[in-house]
C-alpha cells in the first residue's frame, strides 16, 4: 500500500482481522486506546459533537480493562479525589439506570477487613476522614460482619464498611460504553494499532498506522493504559508512568451469594509497591481473588512478555482467601490472567494537555482505572472541546489533581 | 502439606504412540525419563487399554502396539506414570517445572527438557439439537465401545455421523464390539480417482483400507455418504435425527432432507484438533492449517519448539495419526536428549519414515477436508457454550459489535470461560467468526493460563510451592 505512488482516494483499507474495513484519512479526533479509559474517552467526546475516532491495537477492552476487577467506590481511594470520585460513582450509577444497566452493574458494598492492631488503627482513620468528607461508611464487629459477609469466617478483628461501593463486568461495561459511543457518533476500530504520531509545524497532526496509513486530526488523546509512555516518547515526552504487573486467579462457579460484597485490605498507600488484597464473587458465580504483599517486581518489557502469574502469589492470594474464607479453602481453580496497570509517582491519573499542541493524555489508572473513566472521559472532552460536561468546581478539582505537568515540565 | 517431587531429565507429556516412542529413546539414549498421561494405562487414545476381562478389543494391533510400546519404554527405563494429569508447566532455571495432579495429590516434576505429546481432541460442531442427551462424540462412542463394559448405555438406534477416516474407524470399533450400527453418514463423497489415486501412492496402506471399508459393510449400517446431520430431534433427549444431502455448493439441501427414528445415540466426529494448551502456556509459537486439524505447536524436523528444550510430538504437531506420530516421538525424544548431552541416535530413517506417513496422513485429509464453515445456519437460542450457558445469538451479535477474534468473543460472552475452558465450544466459536469473515487464522487460539484444567486449591498451592522453591533457590 505505501510507496504505490498514490493514494487510495476514499481512504485506505487496513489489515485488521476483518474485511473490508476501511480507515478514514481524517477525524477531529483521535483516541488511541480501546479500554475503558479510551471508550470513556469517546462516548463523552462523541457526546460534546466531536465526533472522534478511536483506535484499539487489539480488541476492545482486551487488555488492562479486561483484567481489572471493576470497583466503582470512593473508600480507600485517595481522599483529596473524594469529590470527584463521588461524581465518578454516580456516573456509573446512572449510566447503569440509563441503560437497563446490561454491564451488571452491582451496588454490592464493600469491607475491608482487619487482621491487627494496625489494621484497626488504619480502619479506624480511613473512616473517620471519610465520613468526614460525607461518605457513608462504618466500621462494624465481627458479630455485624457475620449478617454482612456470613462466609468471612476467618479471624478478623472487624471491618470497614462501605455500603454503596460497586462492580461491573468490566467486558459488558466496556461493550456498553463502546456502543453508546458508536450511537452518539464516535467511530471505533479494533486491529488497528498506531505506530507513530505524525507532527507538523511543531503541532501533533495525527496518527501513523502500524501498516502505514496516515490519519490527520485535530487532537490526539493518548489513552494506552501502560503503553501511553511509549507514543508520547515518540515525540519526546518522557511521561511519569511504569507499568505494574497485577493478576487475579478465578474459582469455579459457587453458589450465588457466598460472598456478598467486594472483601478487601485497607491499603496502605499507592504506589509502585502497594500490597493489596480483592475478593469478590462474579455475576457468573466464579469467585475472584487477589493479594499481592509488598512489590512483585515488573521486569523491563514484561508489559509484553509475561502471561503468567507469579507463584509466590498464587500462594499468597489461595492462602489469603483461605483463610478469610475457610470453607473455600477446598475448591478448585479455573483461571488465571496478569495485566499491567500504569503507576504514576503519586498514584493518580494524568489527564490534560500536554506540552506539545494537539496531544491529550489520560492515563495512569494505577489499578483502579474503571471507577473513574466515566468522569475523567467527561473531564477531558471538556478540556478538548470547551463544553465542560463537569461542574465548574468539579473541573477545576480535576485540573489541579490530574495535570499531566505536575511532576514538572516533561521534555 | 507438600508436594511429591520428581526430577529427571526429559519429561515426556502423554503416554500414546508419541509419547512412549519419545519415551523410550530418550531413555535409550541414557536420559532419565518420567512419561506423564492423564489416563490410567499408558497407550493414549489410539491404544486404549480395555479395562473390562475378555474385551473384544485385547488382542487388536492397537492394544497390542499400545502394550508393547509401555514395555520397550520400561525395559529402557523410563518412568511411566499414569492417572497423572499435567495442569501446569513453568520454565525454571535449569529446566522447567511441570505440576501434576497425581489422582489428587500434587507432584511437581523438574526436568531439563520436556517433550509434549499431549495428542488430539474432538472437534465438536454444533448444528440445532447437539446439546440433546444422546448426542456424543464419535470419539466418547469408542472409548464406551473400548473400555468399561463395551457397550453404548442407550437404547435405540444408533447413528454415526460426521467427516473423515477415524468416523471408519469407529465403526471398525462396533463391528468388532458387536454394536449394531444403524447408519453412518459421511460429509464428503470421497472421489474414486482421489482414493485411487492416494493408495497408488501408498499401496502399504490398501490393506487397512480395505479392511475399514469391510468392517463398515460388516456392520450392516446404512451407508449415507454426501450428508450431513442437520438436526437432532427430541424433547428430553435424542430421538430422531435428520439428515441431508450437500448440494454443490457444499450446502445441505434442505428440500431433500430424510429422518431417521427411535434413535438412541448420534456419535458425531468431525475430526480432531491438536492439543496446544501445555505449549501455548510455555510461550511457544504455533501455526494454523486446516488440513493438520487447525492450530498446532510449530516445530522443526526434530520437533523442536521455538522455546529452547521444549519438544513437541504426535499430534500436538498436527493431526496425522497414529504412524506419523510414532515416529515422530522416536524423533524428538532421541534429539531432546541429545540437546542434553546424550549420545544421538541415527534418525535419517524414521525421517524419512515419518514424511511418507505424513503425506498420506495430508492425501487423507485433502480427501475428508475439514469443515472450515458451519455448514447450517443455527438458530439464535442454539446452546454453543454449555459452561456459561451461551447461545449462537450471543456470539452473532458479539461479532457484529466489535468482537474480531477468539479472545474478544470469550470476553464479550464468557463462552470459553467455564469448566471446559473452551475445549467444547472453541470450534463452534471458531466456525462462527469464520462465517462473519474473520478466517481461523486470524481470529488465533486462547492460550492457556495456569490452570490447564480445574484443580482444587491446596493442589495448586502444593505444586506453586514447589515451583516457587525451584525458580528462587540459589
Amino acid at each position: 500500500m505505501r510507496g504505490s505512488g498514490r493514494r487510495h482516494p476514499r481512504g485506505s483499507a487496513a489489515r485488521i482481522g476483518r474485511c473490508d474495513v476501511t480507515l478514514p484519512e481524517r477525524a477531529e479526533v483521535i483516541v488511541v486506546g480501546g479500554g475503558i479509559v479510551g471508550l470513556a474517552a469517546a462516548l463523552a467526546l462523541a457526546e460534546a459533537g466531536a465526533a472522534p475516532l478511536l483506535l484499539e491495537a487489539r480488541s476492545f477492552g482486551g487488555a488492562v480493562t479486561g483484567g481489572s476487577l471493576a470497583a466503582i467506590g470512593t473508600h480507600m481511594h485517595g481522599l483529596e479525589e473524594y469529590a470527584v470520585m463521588d461524581e465518578a460513582c454516580a456516573l456509573w450509577r446512572d449510566l447503569a439506570a440509563r441503560t437497563g444497566n446490561p454491564f451488571e452493574y452491582n451496588p454490592q458494598g464493600q469491607i475491608g477487613f482487619l487482621l491487627d492492631a494496625d489494621g484497626v488503627e488504619a480502619g479506624e482513620r480511613w473512616v473517620a476522614d471519610e465520613r468526614a468528607l460525607g461518605a457513608d461508611c462504618r466500621l462494624v464487629t465481627p458479630a455485624e460482619l457475620a449478617e454482612i459477609e456470613p462466609n468471612l469466617t476467618g479471624p478478623i478483628l472487624g471491618a470497614t464498611f462501605a455500603p454503596d461501593t460497586a462492580t461491573v463486568n468490566p467486558f459488558l461495561a466496556a461493550r456498553t460504553v463502546l456502543s453508546l459511543a458508536r450511537a452518539a457518533g464516535a467511530s471505533a476500530r479494533d486491529h488497528a494499532p498506531v505506530a507513530d504520531l505524525l507532527v507538523e509545524a511543531g503541532r501533533v497532526a495525527g496518527v501513523r498506522m502500524e501498516n502505514g496509513t496516515e490519519i490527520r486530526a485535530e487532537h490526539v488523546v493518548l489513552a494506552s493504559g501502560p503503553w501511553t509512555q511509549d507514543v508520547s516518547a515518540r515525540v519526546g515526552i518522557d511521561l511519569p508512568l511504569v507499568p505494574r504487573q497485577a493478576q487475579c486467579l478465578a474459582t469455579l462457579r459457587q453458589r450465588p451469594g457466598t460472598i456478598r460484597r467486594i472483601v478487601s485490605a485497607v491499603e496502605s498507600g499507592g504506589g509502585v509497591d502497594s500490597g493489596y488484597t480483592q475478593i469478590q464473587q462474579a455475576g457468573s458465580g466464579q469467585i475472584l481473588f487477589n493479594t499481592v504483599v509488598g512489590l512483585i517486581e515488573t521486569p523491563e518489557g514484561a508489559r509484553d512478555r509475561i502471561n503468567e502469574v507469579p507463584s509466590g502469589f498464587v500462594l499468597t492470594s489461595i492462602d489469603t482467601l483461605s483463610l478469610l474464607f475457610p470453607s473455600l479453602a477446598g475448591v478448585p481453580l479455573l483461571r488465571s490472567w496478569v495485566r499491567f496497570e500504569a503507576v504514576s509517582p503519586d498514584a493518580r491519573f494524568l489527564a490534560g494537555r500536554l506540552p506539545r499542541d494537539g496531544l491529550w493524555i489520560c492515563a495512569g489508572d494505577n489499578g483502579s482505572g474503571y471507577c473513574r473513566a466515566l468522569m475523567l472521559g467527561r473531564f477531558l472532552a471538556g478540556e478538548i472541546t470547551g463544553q465542560p460536561a463537569l461542574a465548574p468546581a468539579l473541573r477545576a478539582e480535576a485540573r489541579a489533581l490530574y495535570d499531566p505537568d505536575r511532576f514538572g515540565r516533561a521534555a | 502439606m507438600t508436594a511429591e517431587r520428581l526430577s529427571c531429565d526429559v519429561a515426556v507429556v502423554g503416554a500414546g504412540p508419541a509419547g512412549l516412542a519419545a519415551a523410550s529413546a530418550a531413555a535409550t539414549a541414557g536420559a532419565s525419563v518420567i512419561c506423564l498421561d492423564a489416563f490410567g494405562q499408558p497407550g493414549g487414545q489410539y491404544a486404549m487399554q480395555p479395562t473390562q476381562a475378555g474385551s473384544a478389543f485385547a488382542e487388536t494391533s492397537a492394544v497390542l502396539s499400545g502394550q508393547d510400546a509401555a514395555q520397550q519404554a520400561a525395559a529402557a527405563g523410563a518412568k511411566i506414570l499414569c492417572g497423572a494429569e499435567v495442569f501446569w508447566g513453568a520454565p525454571v532455571p535449569g529446566g522447567f517445572c511441570l505440576s501434576v495432579n497425581r489422582q489428587g495429590s500434587a507432584l511437581a516434576v523438574e526436568a531439563r527438557a520436556v517433550v509434549v505429546a499431549a495428542g488430539a481432541m474432538e472437534r465438536p460442531l454444533p448444528f440445532p439439537g447437539w446439546t440433546l442427551p444422546g448426542v456424543i462424540g464419535a470419539g466418547a462412542a469408542q472409548r464406551m465401545l473400548k473400555t468399561g463394559s463395551g457397550a453404548l448405555p442407550m437404547t435405540g438406534s444408533t447413528v454415526l455421523a460426521g467427516s473423515g477416516p477415524f468416523l471408519l474407524a469407529v465403526a471398525q470399533s462396533f463391528a468388532r464390539a458387536g454394536q449394531p450400527l444403524d447408519h453412518f453418514v459421511e460429509m464428503q463423497r470421497p472421489s474414486l480417482t482421489g482414493l485411487t489415486g492416494l493408495f497408488m501412492r501408498h499401496p502399504d496402506r490398501v490393506f487397512e483400507a480395505m479392511r475399514l471399508g469391510r468392517d463398515l459393510r460388516g456392520t450392516g449400517a446404512t451407508r449415507h455418504f454426501g450428508h450431513i446431520v442437520t438436526r437432532a430431534i427430541g424433547r428430553d433427549r435424542v430421538e430422531a435425527v435428520e439428515i441431508a444431502p450437500l448440494d454443490g455448493s457444499g450446502r445441505p439441501d434442505m428440500s431433500r432432507t430424510t429422518r431417521i427414528e427411535r434413535v438412541g445415540t448420534l456419535a458425531v466426529g468431525y475430526g480432531f484438533q491438536p492439543v496446544i494448551d501445555l505449549t501455548t502456556a510455555l510461550g511457544a509459537a504455533h501455526d494454523f492449517d486446516a488440513a493438520l486439524g487447525g492450530w498446532h505447536c510449530r516445530a522443526d524436523d526434530d520437533g523442536a519448539t521455538t522455546i529452547p528444550n521444549l519438544w513437541a510430538a504426535g499430534e500436538t504437531l498436527g493431526i496425522g495419526g497414529a504412524a506419523p506420530a510414532q515416529l515422530s516421538g522416536r524423533i524428538a525424544g532421541g534429539a531432546a536428549a541429545a540437546a542434553l548431552g546424550f549420545p544421538a541416535d541415527d534418525t535419517a530413517e524414521p525421517r524419512k519414515r515419518v514424511r511418507r506417513a505424513r503425506a498420506f496422513a495430508a492425501g487423507l485429509a485433502a480427501l475428508f477436508p475439514m469443515p472450515r464453515h458451519l455448514p447450517l445456519e443455527l438458530p439464535d437460542d442454539e446452546l454453543i457454550c454449555r459452561c456459561e450457558d451461551i447461545r449462537a445469538g450471543d456470539i452473532a451479535t458479539a461479532i457484529a459489535e466489535g468482537a474480531h477474534e477468539s479472545f474478544a468473543v470469550k470476553t464479550w460472552t464468557r463462552a470459553g470461560m467455564g469448566p471446559c475452558q473452551g475445549r467444547i465450544c472453541g470450534a463452534g466459536v471458531a466456525a462462527a467468526l469464520a462465517r462473519a469473515g474473520i478466517p481461523s487464522e486470524t481470529a488465533s487460539y486462547n492460550r492457556a493460563h495456569l490452570p490447564l484444567r480445574p484443580v482444587p486449591l491446596p493442589l495448586v498451592r502444593d505444586a506453586m510451592e514447589a515451583q516457587n522453591q525451584m525458580e528462587t533457590r540459589a
